[in-house]
C-alpha cells in the first residue's frame, strides 16, 4: 500500500483543536499516521485548505425510492449527461466485482449510482448515509450502494410506521419492540433507527391525512406518534447505536409546525436523538393562515439540550426532486403543484412519495423556506449538533453544498440574494433583521466533517489526527466559496488519491457501515410467526 | 463487492435430508416463473434433476422443470474452452462497429449489472424485453407518475379489488391465492369475505369468475372505459345516461371503487397484442384520481424471467429504465412505442451480446438479428437459433445460480438455487468484462 505526505497546508482539524496551523498530513496503508519517511511521495499543497473528507449525514441516494425517481425523471438525466470519466488506475469497482471499469451515467436531481459517487468524491464527501431505507428493500440499497463507488455508505432503516413495531407498542411489549429493532437492523445491514412521520405513514395508509397531535391514536389508542418516539428513542439508546435514532417529525411542511417539532424533541429529552431537515420542520403560524420562521425556537431548544441534534436540510433555490417515505406530504405537494406523483405504499413498513419541484426565489413559501435554513444555521448555539444538509434532493441536490457553504460564509452575498427574494412571508424574520454571523472555515469544517463524524459515532471519521481513515480534502484557496467548495484540489479516500489536480483520476469502492447489535434470538420465533402469517417475503429470505 | 452479494443462506435454509431416494430439498426457493415471485417453493432434487416444486402453479413448474440445462461452450459451431469463447466473444463485440447488449430473462441482477457495464464500455445499446412488452406503461408513467402500493399492501390492507383486463388464472396463477383477495391480512381479518371483487372484462381477457361486481367492455371500448370511469370518479359523470350504456356501467363501477377505503387496480403489464396502449395511462389516471376521496394503489402485474430487475438495474446505472444507448459516451434514452419495438436501434448493429434465455427474446427482436452476429450467454445458450458466433451455456438464476431479483412490484427476491454445477451466467459476463477491459485498444 502507498504513503503519502500533504504538505504545507493550511489544516483545520476542529475535532483536534487545529485551527488554521500549517503542517503535514501523513497517509500510510489508507490511515493518517504521525509521520514518514522523508522521501514518501508528496504533494504540496502549500497556500491550500486542508480538511478530512466532508460526511453527509442525511441524502437519498440508493433507497428504491431513489430508483423510483431516477425512473420518474428522463427529461433530467437527457439534460445533464455524465460521460466515463478517464481514470489513470483502475483499482475496484465498474459494476462488476474486481474489473474497474469507467462509468458513465447521468445526473439530474437524482443521478444514477455512478455518476453519484463520482460527483460526491468530486465535491470532496467520502462518506454518504441514505437516510430512507424500507427494511424489506435493503437488498436493492445494498445492490446500488455497490455501484456508488469511491464513498463510504451506510443507511438508516424506517421503523415509525412498522405494523410489527406498532403491535409491540399497542401490547405494551417495549422489550420485544427492542429486540426487533436490534433484529431489523442487522437483518437489513442498516447503521441506524429511522423515524418518518411517526404513525402518520400509516395513518395515510387508512386514508387519514392530517396528524393533529403527538397524541393521536394509529389504530390502537395506546399508539400514538409520542409513544413510537418514546419506544424507539429509548430502544436506540439502549442498543448503544452509534447514531441513536434519526428522526422526521410529523406535519413536515405546515405552517405552525414548529410547534410539533418542539413536542418531539421534548418527548426525547433526556436521550440522545437526532432531527433530520429541521428548516422544513420550523414554521411558525397556523395551518392555512399563516407563514413565519420559527427557527428561532428550535435553536433556543438545542442551546438547552446538549443530547438533541439536528441537520438543517437547507433549501436552495432552483430545480430539486421530493422524494420521502412521508406519502401524505407528497400528495399535498401534488394537489398544490399539480406536477407529477408517485406514491407507494410499502407492505406493513413504510411509504414512498415522489414529486419533481422548483424553489423559485420569486415564490414566498420557497423564499420563507430559504430563510428559515440559513437562520437555523446562523442561529445555531453549537455547529457540532447542528450540521449541513439540504436532504438531498429534497431542498436542493447536494450540487448545491458548495453555494450552501458561500451563503454562511460571506454576509454580502447572502444579503444581496435576500434582497430579491420574495418578501412577502420574511418580514421580520431575524434574517432579514440582519444576522451578520459568517462561518469560519472552522466551523464549515465543524458542519460538514467532525459534527457529522461525531453524530454519527464514527471516530476514524471527520478527522486528521493519527490513526483517522485517510479521507482527506485540500481546496485552493479562493475568496469565491462557490467556486472554493466546488473544485477541490485533491481529495484522498482511504489512503487513495482520487481527486488529482481537480480530476478524478482513480474510483476505488467505498467501505459499507452497518451495525448488528445483540439480541435475544427468542425473539425470530414471534417475528417468524408474524411475517409467515402477513409478510410476502419469507422470513428466512428477508431481506439483505 | 460488499458483503450484500456473498449470499451465505441463513441457517433455516437448504437440505432437510441427504436420503438419496427422499431426494435433496430446498425450501423457500423464489420462483422466476412470472413476477409474483413466490417464494414460498420447496424444490426436490433427485440425481441431480428437480422432481418436484412443491407449492409451485402450472407456470412455476414448467419454469424450474427439470433444472437441466446443457453445458456447453461453442466457438463458431464447434466445442471450445471457455477461455476461448471468451476471447472470441471479445473479439466479436469488441471489434464490431455497434453493439447491441440485450438482457434477456432468467438472468440475475448482478449479472445484468456485468452486462449493462460491457454496454457501457463498447458504446453500445442496451434493451430488453421491457421495450417490447411493457414499454407504453413506463412512458405513461414518466410523463404522469404513479399511484401504486407492493403486494403485500394490498394482502394485508385492500378491501376492494379491481381486476382490469387481466385473466390472472392464466397469467399469475397464485396471484389470488397468495396476495389477494384470498389471504387474511392484518387489516382484513377475513380474507376474501372481507374485500369486494370487482372485474371488468375486455374482450377475452376475464377476471375472476367470483366476482361480486363485474361489468364487460370490448377491447375498443376500454379506453372509453376509462376515461369514463375517471369522468364519474371525479364527479363528471354524464347525466340521464342510458341504461347498460357505457357511461351507465362505468359510473355503477366508479361508484363500488369509491366506496372502498383502500382501492387495489390490478392490471397486466405485459397483456397479450391487440389491446390499446394507451390502457397503460388510462389506469395511472383513474388510480390518481380515487386517491382525492380514498386511497387507492395500481399493481401492474409484469412477467418473470427477472425482466422488472433489467428495469431497475438499467435505471440506477443509467438513469432509465430500458432502451439505453451509450454511442455518445453517455446513457441516451431511445424508448419506442409498442409498435415500433422491433427498431432496436437508429444505428447500425453488427454485433450483439445476448444475455440470458435467448428463447425469451420476442420475434421482432429476433428478426431485427437476423443478420447480426451473436454472443450469446445463458441458459441454453448452445442451442439458440440466433446467429450464434459464439454460445457460453449457463444455469439459470433462481434455479442455479444465486443473487438478487426483482418481483414485479419492485421487490427485491433472494434468490436460492436448489442445483449446483452449471457454469455462472454473472462470473462469464465478469470474465469477458475483464477481457474487454484489459484490452490495449480497448474501447471506442
Amino acid at each position: 500500500m502507498t504513503s503519502l505526505r500533504i504538505a504545507g497546508g493550511t489544516i483545520y482539524d476542529p475535532a483536534n483543536g487545529i485551527d488554521g496551523a500549517v503542517g503535514d498530513i501523513c497517509i500510510r496503508d489508507g490511515t493518517i499516521v504521525a509521520d514518514l519517511p522523508a522521501d514518501a511521495p508528496r504533494v504540496d499543497a502549500a497556500g491550500m485548505v486542508v480538511m478530512a473528507g466532508a460526511i453527509d449525514i442525511h441524502a437519498h441516494v440508493a433507497a428504491s425510492s431513489v430508483n423510483q425517481a431516477r425512473r420518474l425523471l428522463p427529461e433530467q438525466h437527457a439534460a445533464d449527461p455524465f460521460a466515463a470519466p478517464r481514470l489513470t488506475s483502475v483499482v475496484a469497482n465498474g459494476g462488476t466485482g474486481d474489473v474497474v471499469i469507467p462509468r458513465s451515467g447521468t445526473g439530474g436531481t437524482v443521478p444514477s449510482t455512478f455518476t453519484t459517487g463520482y460527483r460526491y468524491a468530486g465535491l470532496g464527501y467520502t462518506t454518504v448515509f441514505d437516510a430512507a431505507v424500507a427494511p424489506i428493500s435493503a437488498r436493492d440499497t445494498h445492490a446500488q450502494f455497490d455501484d456508488t463507488p469511491i464513498v463510504d455508505t451506510g443507511c438508516f432503516v424506517l421503523m415509525g410506521n412498522d405494523a410489527y413495531l406498532l403491535k409491540q407498542i399497542a401490547a405494551g411489549e417495549k422489550e420485544r419492540a427492542r429486540q426487533y429493532v436490534a433484529w431489523l437492523l442487522g437483518a437489513t445491514k442498516g447503521y441506524s433507527v429511522k423515524i418518518v412521520n411517526p404513525g402518520g405513514v400509516e395513518l395515510w395508509k387508512e386514508n387519514v391525512r392530517e396528524v393533529r397531535s403527538l397524541d393521536d391514536a394509529v389504530g390502537d389508542p395506546k399508539v400514538t406518534p409520542r409513544a413510537i418516539l418514546e419506544t424507539l428513542t429509548e430502544a436506540a439508546n439502549e442498543l448503544n447505536l452509534p447514531h441513536p435514532v434519526h428522526i422526521h417529525c410529523n406535519n413536515l411542511g405546515q405552517a405552525g409546525n414548529v410547534a410539533t417539532t418542539l413536542e418531539s424533541m421534548r418527548t426525547t429529552a433526556g436521550r440522545r436523538a437526532h432531527f433530520t431537515h429541521l428548516q422544513f420542520h420550523a414554521y411558525a403560524g397556523e395551518r392555512g393562515k399563516t407563514w413565519s420562521s420559527g427557527a428561532k425556537q428550535i435553536t433556543e431548544y438545542l442551546a438547552q439540550h446538549p443530547e438533541t441534534s439536528g441537520d438543517v436540510g437547507q433549501v436552495m433555490f432552483g430545480q430539486a426532486c421530493t422524494l420521502t417515505a412521508d406519502g401524505a406530504v407528497e400528495y399535498m405537494l401534488h394537489k398544490s403543484g399539480g406536477g407529477r406523483w408517485v406514491n407507494v405504499d410499502i407492505e406493513l413498513e413504510t411509504g414512498c412519495g415522489i414529486v419533481p419541484y422548483t424553489y423559485r426565489d420569486k415564490a414566498a413559501v420557497a423564499a420563507l423556506q430559504w430563510v428559515v435554513g440559513l437562520e437555523l444555521f446562523l442561529l445555531s448555539p453549537d455547529p457540532w449538533r447542528l450540521v449541513l444538509s439540504t436532504d438531498h434532493p429534497n431542498g436542493g441536490t447536494f450540487l448545491s453544498y458548495p453555494r450552501l457553504i458561500h451563503l454562511l460564509m460571506d454576509r454580502a452575498f447572502r444579503d444581496e440574494q435576500l434582497k430579491a427574494i420574495n418578501q412577502k412571508m420574511i418580514a421580520g424574520s431575524a434574517l432579514a433583521d440582519g444576522l451578520a454571523r459568517e462561518y469560519t472555515l472552522q466551523e464549515i469544517a465543524i458542519i460538514t466533517r467532525a459534527g457529522p463524524a461525531r453524530l454519527l459515532g464514527l471516530s476514524n471519521k471527520g478527522h486528521l489526527g493519527p490513526g483517522a481513515d485517510a479521507d482527506v480534502t485540500v481546496y485552493t484557496r479562493d475568496d469565491d466559496r462557490t467556486r472554493m467548495f466546488e473544485t477541490p484540489r485533491y481529495v484522498v479516500k482511504a489512503g487513495t488519491l482520487v481527486v488529482e489536480e481537480g480530476q478524478l483520476r482513480r474510483a476505488p469502492a467505498g467501505a459499507r457501515h452497518s451495525v448488528r447489535p445483540e439480541y435475544d434470538r427468542a425473539v425470530e420465533r414471534d417475528i417468524k410467526t408474524y411475517m409467515d402469517r402477513y409478510l410476502t417475503v419469507a422470513f428466512e429470505n428477508y431481506p439483505a | 463487492m460488499s458483503d450484500a452479494d456473498a449470499d451465505a443462506p441463513p441457517p433455516t435454509s437448504a437440505a432437510r435430508g441427504t436420503d438419496p431416494a427422499a431426494g435433496q430439498i430446498t425450501d423457500h426457493v423464489t420462483c422466476l416463473g412470472c413476477g409474483c415471485g413466490c417464494d414460498d417453493i420447496s424444490v426436490v432434487v433427485r440425481a441431480g434433476k428437480i422432481t418436484e416444486a412443491r407449492n409451485a402453479c402450472r407456470i412455476g413448474a414448467q419454469w424450474f422443470g427439470d433444472g437441466v440445462v446443457p453445458n456447453r461452450v461453442r466457438v463458431g459451431g464447434q466445442d471450445a474452452t471457455i477461455e476461448r469463447a471468451i476471447e472470441a466473444a471479445a473479439d466479436t463485440i469488441g471489434k464490431a462497429d455497434g453493439v447491441l447488449v440485450y438482457v434477456a430473462d432468467d438472468v440475475s441482477c448482478e449479472a445484468q449489472r456485468a452486462a449493462i457495464a460491457i454496454a457501457d464500455m463498447l458504446h453500445g445499446t442496451v434493451d430488453s424485453a421491457t421495450s417490447s412488452t411493457a414499454a407504453g406503461g413506463i412512458l405513461a408513467a414518466q410523463r404522469r407518475g404513479r399511484a401504486a402500493a407492493t403486494l403485500g399492501e394490498i394482502r394485508n390492507r385492500a378491501d376492494v379489488i379491481l381486476f382490469w383486463g387481466v385473466d390472472l388464472a392464466d397469467r399469475y396463477p397464485r396471484f389470488t391465492k397468495r396476495y389477494a383477495p384470498d389471504p387474511e391480512g392484518l387489516f382484513v381479518p377475513q380474507g376474501r369475505i372481507g374485500r369486494a371483487v370487482i372485474v371488468v372484462d375486455v374482450g377475452a381477457e376475464n377476471g375472476p369468475s367470483d366476482a361480486d361486481f363485474r361489468i364487460r367492455v370490448s377491447a375498443n371500448e376500454e379506453v372509453a372505459a376509462q376515461a369514463l370511469t375517471r369522468a364519474a370518479i371525479l364527479g363528471r359523470a354524464a347525466p340521464n345516461a342510458a341504461p347498460d350504456s357505457l357511461d351507465a356501467r362505468t359510473a355503477a363501477l366508479a361508484s363500488k371503487l369509491m366506496a372502498g377505503k383502500y382501492v387495489a387496480l390490478i392490471t397486466d403489464g405485459e397483456p397479450v397484442a391487440g389491446r390499446d396502449p394507451s390502457r397503460a395511462e388510462g389506469m395511472l389516471a383513474i388510480a390518481e384520481s380515487l386517491n382525492a376521496s380514498t386511497r387507492c394503489a395500481l399493481i401492474t402485474l409484469r412477467a418473470g424471467g427477472n425482466r422488472v430487475g433489467v428495469d431497475a438495474v438499467l435505471t440506477w446505472q443509467t438513469g432509465y429504465p430500458m432502451a439505453v444507448d451509450f454511442a455518445r459516451g453517455y446513457p441516451r434514452y431511445v424508448p419506442r412505442s409498442e409498435a415500433t419495438a422491433d427498431r432496436i436501434a437508429d444505428r447500425k448493429v453488427s454485433a450483439a451480446l445476448v444475455v440470458g434465455s435467448s428463447k425469451s427474446v420476442p420475434d421482432a427482436v429476433r428478426e431485427y438479428l437476423a443478420d447480426v452476429r451473436c454472443v450469446v450467454v445463458g441458459p441454453h445458450a448452445s442451442e439458440s437459433t440466433l446467429q450464434t458466433a459464439v454460445a457460453i451455456d449457463t444455469g439459470v438464476a433462481g434455479i442455479h445460480e444465486g443473487g438478487m431479483a426483482f418481483r414485479t412490484d419492485d421487490i427485491p427476491l433472494r434468490l436460492r438455487p436448489a442445483l449446483s454445477g452449471a457454469r455462472s451466467a454473472r462470473e462469464t459476463l465478469l470474465a469477458l468484462a475483464a477481457t474487454l477491459a484489459g484490452r490495449p485498444s480497448g474501447p471506442a
